[in-house]
């Protein structure tokens, strides 16, 4: 746009000529431009403006189309696990095959004190000395009144106590929220358990660390944020446990045992249903480690895992099985038992004298020791070494707890002929009741070494062949026989045919070399059903002496057999066993009519 | 165009003013504030106490305010903008040195009757001066970089000391409020789209870097951002707010529940029910109807400025007209969007409606401002 000339020479020159002053103009067209520029600005102002109007229409409609739809929604409350995250325990759960909970977090509170902000310092440790019986009333007194900012006082107080504690009214005592572990079934599964305690540890929250067992083993995973407190399923089944831990107190007690262990595993997957190990404890206050005396005497010792014990007969199946395996003898083979078999300055002798020869199938229904020497003799030393190996007895068991690698089997020094003889009925070599129980399970399954683990599996977990299928099944059919017509008579329960084999150990001294005469390991090695076992069970008493005869009987077929017998028939049907016919025995079956 | 310019006779005198004041204006500012009334009568369980009746008082002071501001020739506002902008600063340095703190921020001036809180006068002291500036500054040069460069200054001074309160809402509110003051004054639109461009591309390069090594905030930075934009993520922390104001909506429905029926508030789970989210009790006890009919009184006072403005010929007042309305849109913009979800919670009242003493006064004072420039329009 052109602006207007103040001064157009043409205008002013007219204007001069008619006498009129020229700065009249100059003011008029002063105005027009002014008045231009003003219409300018205006239209600018205005396109702005209106710009700014679509931006208002804008917001309002998105306003109002929001407050419709609000309108228009469902009240609905929040729910509270999207917050999950930072709700959830540090620490997630442990939870047994079925899903139910063996571990878990409680929230309490930790007592602390700022001696600094106290009122009545003298008073207020006599009034916590009140309420907990266990602190020092002195020492209280002395940390409160002294030059200490900050004192801890418990580490874990129950809601009542804070109650007592807030009703003092002293402001210098405080709380502080942290989460502890809890173990709801008390002391049932101790020794898997473990325990836990608090790690590094503040006035608002503390770290809790897996001490023992699976709570150490999976600390890590436990602690794992992002698996965003996933319970951890182990393969422990509490029903079963918490009946096998009852029986096999019980026994324990009957027997007049000093302790006692037991495993009863899956032999197709490994899984260990229960385990347990008396006398045990509570996780939820688990004792200190003893320092003085016999560690595999405290409850904390897992003698199920840890403890290594000449196994005795359970082992003479292991021979005949090899021997079976590489052909050398079949069930019916007549071995001879002649005895005693001397051997350099030994002499190998049996419990009982059984007369010139037996059958193998005898040998291990009777337990005669001679016969098995014989046996392993065949063998030779390397092929002994070499199944047991790959039986897993050479190396302490995979279980997934810390306690695992303490159960280091003890091998002879030097594994000679004589080593060879009187390992082949357990005598020799020490392991823990878990390899008896695995290698009980190769046998029951067909002939696949078992790796026994604590978390469930899904399907069957095979290792690699240690024997043919026939063979196990002979061997089965011999500890059959056991039960049936051998030491283990007493371990008869019916409908559940169980098969195994009695093991009655000297227990070595522990100081200078021999054996006592009147302590016993008895362990009773069994599977049922023998025809198509699932499951091995492998019960230990340390020191059992069954007193009800005119002398005290220590022989695992007096002891051990009883209890896992009983154990045998309160388990199966937890484990949802029918009991059914054994097949072949259909022949004393009478039909009735009425 | 100045005041000086046209016929002063033409502008009412003496008490022929009251005539000439915006009156639709003035009603509808009076229909608004009685919907906070009741509602503040209704949140306080159907008692005057302690809510409605100060607010009453503060609101009739607040309309003598108004009234006094308005009688007041305009051209004496504009010769004071400049001081009551200083004014406000030093208001806003004397409440960072001894101020009252409140809610966590350092807000207020307690003057026994009354607590003041300098940022709330900030807003309307910005938009005054900036006007002036405007109405002083000749034509041609409002896009020179020269003088494009104070306003900016002056917008952002107060801003920072307010952001330091800290009072993200207010400091968003006077950044806003001041570049469109810039955008209605005429100021070149390249500078705006060179703003626009740099703050986007901050923000964008910020959310770009995240997962990089070139990573520019923290990761706990990252996560407060995400609640902070969408906190529904976390329902019973920071989201809570919003999760129940939105329930109170959804329970009002289309009709609502009925004055004093509204549960939310009733039973204290609405947080913040008397000042800021009182909208959401409107929308509970009166559903969409009520709240739209709020909506609507507040755009019929916008679209009065407007008008107001466009039939005003000299410049101050217009933009200054202008700026207040800005102000109030913004204000119960935020707060609408804030309260149904659709921004993140910054702390910024309903006007008018919402509890709180300074707000309200100055807004009337505002309005008082509006009114003075209606009256003394030229003709």
């Amino acid at each position: 746009m052109n602006r207007t000339a103040l001064r157009p020479l043409a205008r002013i020159l007219e204007a001069r000529s008619r006498g009129e002053n020229p700065d009249a103009i100059e003011r008029e067209n002063l105005r027009i431009r002014h008045e231009q520029m003003r219409d300018r600005a205006r239209t600018r102002a205005e396109g702005r403006l209106l710009v700014l109007g679509i931006m208002f229409f804008c917001a309002f409609s998105v306003i109002g189309v929001r407050m419709g739809t609000l309108s228009a929604s469902v009240a609905s409350e929040p729910r509270a696990q999207a917050t999950g995250a930072s709700i959830i325990a540090q620490r997630a759960d442990i939870v047994d095959r079925r899903g139910r909970i063996l571990a878990t977090n409680m929230e309490t509170h930790s007592l602390y004190a700022h001696p600094q902000q106290m009122v009545e310092p003298v008073r207020a440790a006599k009034a916590l000395a009140g309420i907990f019986p266990d602190l020092n009333e002195e020492r209280l007194i002395k940390d409160f009144s002294g030059k200490r900012k900050f004192v801890w006082v418990k580490k874990k107080i129950s809601p009542e106590q804070q109650q007592a504690v807030h009703d003092i009214g002293e402001p210098g005592l405080l709380f502080g929220p942290r989460e502890m572990r809890l173990y709801p079934n008390g002391s049932i599964a101790s020794h898997v358990l473990g325990g836990a305690a608090f790690g590094r540890e503040g006035v608002h929250s503390a770290e809790v660390v897996g001490t023992a067992g699976v709570e150490k083993y999976f600390d890590e995973q436990l602690r794992d944020p992002a698996r965003e407190g996933a319970p951890l399923e182990l393969s422990i089944d509490l029903t079963v446990q918490a009946a096998m831990e009852r029986v096999l107190y019980g026994g324990m007690k009957l027997m007049n045992a000093k302790g006692a262990a037991a495993v009863l595993l899956d032999v197709h997957t490994g899984e260990v249903v229960s385990i347990a190990s008396l006398p045990d404890f509570d996780p939820n206050d688990r004792p200190r480690p003893p320092t003085e005396g016999n560690p595999s005497d405290s409850p904390l010792f897992n003698r199920a895992l840890q403890g290594v014990y000449e196994l005795g007969s359970t082992f003479k199946i292991f021979a005949t099985a090899q021997a079976m395996e590489l052909g050398l003898v079949n069930p019916d083979t007549m071995i001879d038992t002649r005895g005693p078999l001397r051997w350099g300055k030994h002499s190998i002798r049996d419990f009982h004298n059984y007369g010139k020869s037996l059958s193998v199938t005898k040998i291990i229904v009777k337990s005669s020791n001679i016969g098995t020497a014989r046996i392993a003799q065949m063998i030779g030393a390397e092929r002994q070494k070499q199944f047991l190996g790959s039986l897993g007895f050479f190396e302490p068991t995979a279980l997934e707890m810390v306690e695992a690698k303490g159960g280091k089997p003890l091998l002879p020094p030097q594994w000679s002929e004589l080593s060879t003889m009187t390992i082949s009925y357990g005598h020799g070599l020490s392991a823990t009741p878990l390899h008896l129980a695995a290698g009980y399970a190769a046998i029951a399954n067909g002939g696949f070494q078992v790796t026994p683990t604590l978390l469930k599996q899904s399907g069957p977990k095979y290792g690699p062949r240690v024997m043919r299928p026939e063979v196990a099944d002979r061997s089965r059919m011999m500890l059959r026989k056991v039960v049936t017509e051998g030491t283990a008579s007493f371990g008869e329960v019916r409908g559940y045919a169980v098969g195994g084999k009695t093991g009655t150990a000297d227990k070595p001294k522990e100081r200078g070399g021999g054996y006592y005469k009147d302590k016993v390991i008895a362990t009773f090695a069994s599977m049922f059903p023998a025809h198509d076992p699932k499951y091995v069970l492998v019960v230990t008493l340390d020191e059992p002496s069954e007193n009800s005869g005119p002398k005290p009987r220590r022989t695992a077929g007096w002891t051990a057999v009883p209890v896992a017998a009983e154990m045998i028939g309160r388990i199966a049907p937890l484990l949802g066993m029918a009991p059914e016919l054994e097949p072949g025995k259909v022949a004393g079956i009478t039909l009735t009519a009425n | 165009m100045s005041y000086l310019e046209y016929t002063v006779k033409a502008v009412p005198s003496g008490l022929r003013k009251v005539l000439y004041l915006n009156w639709p204006l003035a009603l509808l500012l009076t229909a608004v504030a009685s919907i906070g009334f009741l509602m503040l009568y209704s949140v306080a369980g159907g008692s005057f106490s302690p809510w409605a009746e100060p607010q009453m008082k503060r609101y009739a002071l607040g309309f003598v305010a108004m009234f006094l501001v308005a009688l007041v020739p305009i051209w004496f506002w504009r010769n004071m903008a400049a001081l009551a902008y200083l004014v406000s600063i030093m208001l806003l340095v004397f409440v960072e040195l001894f101020g009252t703190v409140g809610m966590g921020a350092q807000r207020w001036i307690d003057l026994g009757f009354m607590r003041l809180q300098p940022s709330e006068l900030t807003k309307i002291t910005l938009v005054m001066f900036l006007a002036a500036y405007y109405d002083w500054l000749p034509m041609r040069n409002t896009s020179r970089p020269l003088w494009v460069l104070p306003p900016i200054l002056i917008i952002l001074l107060p801003t920072a000391m307010v952001l330091k309160q800290p009072d993200l809402g207010t400091a968003i509110l006077l950044v806003t409020a001041g570049g469109l003051m810039m955008f209605l004054a005429g100021v070149h639109w390249a500078y705006f789209a060179v703003v626009l461009a740099l703050a986007g591309g901050t923000i964008a390069a910020v959310f770009q870097s995240r997962g990089t090594d070139w990573q520019l905030l923290k990761d706990y930075q990252f996560r407060r951002i995400d609640t902070f934009l969408d906190p529904s993520t976390d329902p019973l922390g920071a989201g809570y707010h919003i999760t129940q104001a939105k329930i109170a909506m959804g329970s009002g429905g289309w009709t609502g529940r009925g004055f004093m029926q509204g549960t939310q508030s009733r039973l204290n789970f609405l947080p913040e029910k008397h000042t800021d989210f009182i909208f959401n009790t409107l929308a509970e006890e009166f559903g969409f109807i009520g709240g739209f009919s709020l909506l609507a009184l507040y755009v019929l006072i916008l679209i009065f400025c407007i008008i107001s403005a466009l039939q005003n010929r000299d410049r101050f007042s217009s933009l200054l007209t202008l700026g207040v309305g800005l102000t109030f849109f913004l204000f119960f913009a935020v707060n609408m969007s804030m309260v149904m979800g659709l921004a993140p919670v910054v702390g910024v009242p309903l006007p008018l409606v919402s509890y709180g003493g300074s707000a309200m006064l100055v807004l009337m004072i505002a309005f008082g401002l509006v009114q003075s420039a209606h009256i003394h329009r030229p003709r």
